[in-house]
């Protein structure tokens, strides 16, 4: 078991993974939005929420890991959470937009005619607690559920992977213990202003956090992170071609009645269950990057190609593309509902917002690039 | 000669809906929708014989402020007094009832607390669901929201009642921070499920919106009331049309 005298090259399949999640998370956060019928959701129970949770745990892990390793808690501590931080300072001021935003439509959409559908301006009456509570998380704006799931798993981050580097076990029974508590007895946090749990439910989705921790630091150690066996390929892709053909019946049933939708009865509800991440979504989603990381090696060219490097930049730089992402959504969808949401004009945005994704991956890599001093140019240096 | 021929038709035109609305028949002109988006697969098999038999039928209709039609006046302006005129004139000779059970502001969860009180207790062939708004709103747990809908309307099957869900209002100006679509995708899903009749409101009106009929957003104060009342006399011509589909 002894350390890595080098710091391994960093696994290209991670930040194209996590682009990719990024673009489809874009792509999921403008409603009615044509593009989301051909996301991952339509041929999967999972989507690209658990991906981006999962490869979070997993760099995570490798970056914060080896400081853990290397340097200590506090120093491993102390990185982890300037990056909580940042989540923070981008999440009150995604919630500052959403203010905007609502007091705007209250004063456009002022009818007795939606009296009920004002009351999303409720929070407004009472603005001294309901500012308080966005600073506590407590209160979540629609759309903006995500960030507050990443800066709780962060924020517990650093003493998780105390853990995990004992021994992964360590981590992974207590936090499966959690899962399948939530699972069992639906523990939850509550929001303000109606007790409502989170969106999505930190008890349940640290879980894959850890996870993807523990691949993590196999892989920074050098480990094998699948058991070897032929078999364990040929199961996952067996699982996800069975969710995959089951998910399409359910598409093609709501475009075209009459054709059957298998096992809806059975699994519908469970696979809607992004809430408390319901085992159907997990086995999946886990399914799934099994087969990603059999179909495209490592020292695959394609990731090192022209046509990947775009994605892989917005990988790289996940917590600026992932924060503008929401913030391209939100604008995105204002102008569908305000102006209109023409097939033409949908396509125009979500192809505007993700050339507008890339060209800040790009800006931010020159600027990370350019303003490095010289003599360790040569060193690259990880993103997060 | 043939301008005075045409003046004539034009104001004969006039009459028509005049006379309609002497004889207490509304009949709200020019709110037609496609077939699709009023017809659904389940049927109501209750209400049908009831109506070929031609018993005493009572029609629950279950909701959330919308219901009450409180932006109209409520009581007879609100879409479930325009579906009972629209119901009796449909079926002349056999006597038809329908209780409004609107409650602004409720939940899924809190219209269901009350589904045995107030709609069964009512002994109704069909009880109509106006349901998912406040939830949409509020954002309620999704899973709690299906399972829901889906407890209520075997509630009402088990009780050998027929069952109808309406689906929210087309709101263009709060779709920006209301997020409508999964709570949609969710009622249309159960009712497929459960087999309840599913009233597709949203894409009716935003069918009316996007063929010009009514303009939902930017409303003048003066004119909203007006709004609401012929938006709600056209809903309950549809809800009338889609009940005609499921008894067939």
């Amino acid at each position: 078991m002894a350390e890595p005298a080098v710091r391994p090259v960093r696994d290209l399949r991670l930040d194209f993974f996590r682009g990719l999640s990024l673009f489809l998370i874009f792509i999921d956060h403008i409603p009615g939005n044509i593009l989301s019928y051909f996301t991952l959701r339509s041929v999967a129970f999972s989507d690209a929420a658990e991906a981006f949770i999962f490869i979070s745990g997993f760099t995570a892990a490798i970056v914060y890991g080896t400081v853990l390793r290397q340097r200590g808690f506090l120093l491993s501590a102390a990185q982890t959470y300037r990056r909580v931080w940042q989540l923070y300072v981008a999440h009150v001021f995604l919630f500052m937009i959403f203010t905007a935003e609502v007091s705007y439509t209250l004063n456009a959409a002022d009818n007795p005619m939606y009296a009920e559908e004002m009351g999303v301006g409720n929070f407004l009456n009472e603005p001294h607690v309901a500012i308080i509570e966005a600073l506590l998380l407590r209160f979540q704006p629609t759309f903006l559920d995500i960030l507050p799931l990443y800066i709780v798993m962060l924020a517990g981050f650093p003493f998780a992977m105390v853990l995990v580097q004992r021994h992964a076990l360590w981590a992974l029974i207590p936090s499966a213990l959690l899962y399948v508590a939530v699972q069992r007895w639906g523990w939850a946090l509550h929001l303000y202003p109606d007790g409502h749990p989170w969106f999505f439910n930190p008890l349940a989705w640290q879980f894959l956090f850890v996870i993807g921790a523990v691949c993590g630091n196999f892989q920074a150690l050098g480990w094998r992170v699948l058991p070897e066996g032929r078999w364990i390929p040929w199961l996952a892709g067996g699982v996800v071609v069975f969710c995959a053909l089951v998910s399409l019946t359910w598409l093609i049933h709501s475009i075209y009645d009459p054709f059957p939708p298998v096992l809806a009865q059975e699994l519908w509800r469970p696979a809607i269950d992004k809430t408390n991440l319901s085992p159907v979504r997990l086995v999946n989603f886990l399914a799934l990057s099994v087969v990603a990381v059999s179909v495209l090696p490592r020292d695959s060219a394609f990731l090192a190609g022209r046509f990947a490097q775009p994605i892989v930049l917005c990988g790289q730089n996940s917590l600026y593309i992932f924060c503008l992402g929401i913030l391209l959504a939100v604008l995105g969808h204002f102008v569908l509902a305000e102006v209109t949401d023409r097939l033409l004009v949908q396509l125009l945005v979500n192809a505007a917002g993700i050339v507008l994704m890339i060209s800040a991956a790009f800006i931010i890599a020159w600027y990370k690039k350019a303003s490095r001093p010289a003599a360790s140019a040569a060193a690259a240096r990880p993103a997060e | 000669m043939a301008l005075k021929h045409l003046r004539s038709l034009i104001a004969l035109g006039a009459l028509v809906p005049l006379l309609a609305l002497a004889q207490g028949t509304p009949a709200p002109a020019g709110c037609e929708v496609p077939a699709e988006l009023v017809q659904d697969d389940p049927t109501f098999p209750i209400l049908a014989e009831r109506l070929k038999t031609k018993q005493p039928v009572v029609v629950v209709v279950i909701g959330g402020s919308s219901t009450t039609g409180r932006a109209a006046g409520g009581g007879d302006a609100a879409y479930p007094h325009e579906l009972e005129l629209a119901l009796q004139h449909r079926y002349p000779g056999v006597p038809i009832t329908v209780l409004n059970k609107g409650v602004a502001g409720e939940t899924a969860e809190q219209m269901a607390a009350r589904m045995e009180r107030d709609a069964i207790a009512e002994n109704p062939a069909l009880v109509i669901w106006e349901v998912g708004t406040a939830d949409a709103v509020r954002a309620t747990n999704l899973d709690e929201f299906t399972a829901t809908l889906q407890a209520g309307i075997t509630q009402l099957h088990e009780h050998r009642i027929d069952a109808m869900l309406v689906d929210m209002q087309y709101s263009p100006d709060t779709t920006s921070v209301i997020n409508f679509q999964p709570y949609l995708d969710g009622l249309h899903q159960i009712g497929d499920l459960a087999d309840a009749y599913v009233f597709r409101r949203y894409d009716i009106m935003k069918h009316w919106s996007e063929a010009g009929v009514f303009n939902f957003t930017d409303v003048p104060k003066s004119e909203r009331r007006e709004l609401a009342t012929k938006v709600y006399a056209c809903l309950g011509e549809r809800l009338a049309d889609a009940i005609d589909y499921a008894v067939r």
